[in-house]
């Protein structure tokens, strides 16, 4: 295939995702062939699998020491001096949490477990602007989302005029859809003519 | 490679705990930049495109609605202010999320157009941004996993291996589909044929932005 037929196919929006899943699938292939190599140094650290299970511990395998505005746990901040108060609520669990974890042995397996303190020292005190930018990504997807839905599917009693006229472009525009899915049908089917015969 | 040799004298920091903002000329100029043209999209009233009309012997004029004019300033306001930040980010991590949320508005900004081909085309970019999270992600991750850091000054003092490698790889083909830098192309250069011209440019100038520091961070990373 000559290389001009190829960039006017990648003028077709329709063949980039395509396009693009493919060679992400390549890359993705090409990973199982990079030699792995964990760094031990982590900074978000976690005790080594199974440990806290097998010491006995009722909320393994998110210990973390430390005792609520006391003493601080393990917790570890890239830039401590940007984190005095690091490791102070590590260890902070619900009442709810609390007693759970005094009756069953496996309760930091369980899905109602998540681990309070340790979720607010990493996510809205050590990487908080992370949290924001995260959640501003959601908001903007709502904002996108139900701005759409009210003026476009739900409050139209006003504006019957345009929906007229919109109704007018969308029947052009599925006319020429409608004629571009037939001429192709009539080329798929003469080629499958050609193949039969 | 540091911050120093790329972006030169380091100004100061603006730290957030782990993240910490680098202000260097480089970055600053960039993050300036973006925000003077974010300023000038705030302020200034969309194009009226001008069609002729067929059989008749007139004009056709496409403007765009004012419910419509207000959703899309603030949409264009924001993936401004959002491409800004991305310019003096100091975190890995950081980068991507900026990175995913332009890639959001820049659907939003298309997101109220009424043409099909525009929407078909913003359709098809909205799958690539999906698709696109996986890797701009993931190669993130496989950095934190690979060096057990995410913050880009201490990358840059770090040596590589083939797995930071790998992870960068992974990131560039995610802010490369994101951004819609060829060969992927198609679906933004479509996204633009309609109305309602300073706020789609803010579409192309945070990709184009966007690009630029990803370079910078890919040679902090490796170099």
């Amino acid at each position: 295939m000559r290389v001009a037929r190829l960039w006017n196919k990648l003028a077709n929006p329709k063949n980039i995702p395509r396009l693009f899943a493919f060679v992400l699938g390549v890359i993705l292939v090409v990973g199982f062939l990079v030699p792995f190599d964990l760094n031990i140094d982590q900074i978000y650290i976690r005790s080594a699998p199974q440990a806290q299970v097998d010491a006995g511990i009722a909320i393994a395998p998110y210990d973390r020491g430390g005792e609520v505005l006391k003493e601080p746990g393990i917790s570890m901040a890239q830039y401590p001096e940007n984190a005095p108060e690091l490791g102070m609520v590590n260890s902070y669990m619900s009442p709810l949490a609390l007693w759970v974890s005094s009756v069953s042995p496996y309760f930091g397996t369980t899905i109602y477990s998540s681990p309070g303190g340790l979720i607010d020292e990493i996510l809205y005190y050590t990487r908080g602007f992370d949290t924001i930018l995260e959640s501003s990504i959601l908001m903007m997807a709502f904002i996108i989302a139900s701005w759409l839905a009210v003026n476009y599917t739900m409050n139209r009693k006003n504006d019957k005029k345009e929906i007229r006229s919109d109704m007018k472009m969308a029947i052009k525009d599925s006319n020429k859809v409608a004629s571009e899915v037939k001429l192709r049908d009539i080329k798929a089917r003469n080629k499958q003519m050609k193949r039969d015969n | 490679m540091s911050f120093e040799v790329l972006g030169g004298n380091l100004l100061g920091t603006i730290p957030f705990g782990d993240i910490v903002l680098y202000l260097t000329p480089f970055n600053l100029f960039m993050f300036v930049v973006l925000l003077i043209f974010t300023f000038l999209i705030a302020v200034s009233k969309t194009e009226t495109q001008v069609e002729a009309s067929l059989v008749k012997l007139e004009n056709t004029n496409k403007n765009v609605g004012k419910k419509e004019f207000h959703q899309r300033r603030f949409l264009a306001v924001i993936c401004g202010i959002a491409s800004a930040g991305a310019m003096i980010t100091g975190d890995l991590f950081d980068f991507t999320l900026f990175m995913a949320l332009v890639g959001i508005l820049n659907i939003g900004i298309v997101s109220a157009v009424r043409q099909v081909s525009v929407l078909n085309s913003a359709f098809h970019y909205g799958l690539i941004a999906m698709m696109c999270s996986l890797p701009l992600f993931g190669g993130a991750a496989i950095i934190l996993a690979a060096t057990g850091t995410l913050s880009l000054d201490i990358l840059s003092t770090m040596h590589t291996t083939p797995m930071i490698i790998f992870g960068a790889l992974l990131m560039l083909i995610g802010v490369i589909g994101e951004s819609g830098v060829a060969p992927f192309f198609a679906t933004k250069a479509e996204m633009f044929r309609t109305p309602g011209s300073p706020f789609i440019i803010i579409i192309h100038l945070s990709s184009l932005f966007i690009i630029i520091r990803a370079v910078e961070i890919f040679l902090l990373v490796l170099m």
